[in-house]
């Protein structure tokens, strides 16, 4: 962790980014294990989404490396196609129930 | 510096504390708005790192779509999708396995060996000129097959739903 808290401000600017998008995914991950809603569960996933996002920006930024921004706009797509799968399985598996709960989902079958 | 790192500082912060809102909502309208909060910041924390074009994507797509999809969704579900409180075990495992993964992220950065490197090349500003050209050349392949990802996405979509139709029925 010193070797980047040094000096310069790129580096620091860096050390910055590079810490929130690590706790972010941490934070996603986090909510992925604790909550049962499947909503919060894809909102979970979108955190950490961006948070993969936001290091690979930041490379475009700091590397120079121009391909990382397209990545970061492919990953967005992905992201989005992501979420219209996820939901629609939230709303197949609990519409008819009383309550949500990814941990007890029994009508899933091939 | 200053001037640089200061909206980085604050779009940091934003971000950090509505993930926490996100995870931490009991009921999915505050959630979504937290998350439109968080993918507000994100965007400006890419124009702080001067990637304009996926700002621009991200207000698009996150807040203005993937946001707007989860709030239709909430409307949808039984009771608004609220859910009951997670037992101490779950939140005891789930802090611990969080914490684990954090520990091994900022273990893994702070080993990598380009990090203590010397000074990185220059910032360059890679407008959407340049970014265009990595997308439909180097990255084209990729791109491409997103659009296969999409249709397939709504195909599934669709036919999650027709079949719950098919059973009622």
């Amino acid at each position: 962790m010193t070797a980047f808290l040094v000096a310069g401000v790129d580096t620091s600017a860096e050390a910055l980014v590079l810490g929130t998008s690590a706790v972010l995914f941490a934070l996603g991950a986090v909510g992925c294990l604790l909550r049962r809603n499947p909503m919060a569960l894809l909102m979970s996933i979108e955190l950490m989404l961006n948070a993969g996002n936001l290091v690979l920006v930041l490379a475009a930024h700091t590397r120079g490396f121009v391909d990382a921004q397209a990545a970061a706009l492919i990953v967005l797509v992905l992201g989005a196609a992501e979420a219209v799968i996820g939901l629609a399985l939230a709303l197949a598996l609990f519409r008819n129930r009383e309550e949500v709960d990814s941990d007890e989902p029994q009508e899933v079958q091939g | 510096m200053q001037d640089r790192m200061l909206p980085l500082i604050a779009g940091c912060l934003v971000a950090l504390v509505s993930a926490l809102g996100v995870v931490l909502a009991r009921k999915p309208v505050h959630g979504a708005v937290a998350l439109l909060v968080h993918s507000l910041s994100i965007a400006g924390l890419y124009l702080a790192l001067s990637a304009e074009l996926v700002a621009m994507g991200q207000v698009i797509i996150y807040s203005g779509a993937i946001v707007v999809l989860f709030l239709f969704v909430v409307l949808l579900l039984p009771h608004g999708g609220s859910e009951k409180a997670a037992s101490g075990g779950r939140m005891a495992a789930a802090l611990l396995g969080g914490a684990l993964l954090l520990a091994g992220l900022l273990l893994a950065i702070s080993a990598a060996p380009r990090l203590s490197a010397p000074p990185p090349p220059p910032p360059s500003r890679a407008g959407a000129a340049d970014v265009g050209r990595a997308l439909f050349g180097a990255e084209l392949v990729p791109f491409e097959l997103t659009a296969i990802l999409l249709l397939v996405a709504i195909v599934g979509a669709v036919t999650l739903w027709r079949r719950q139709e098919a059973e009622r029925a």
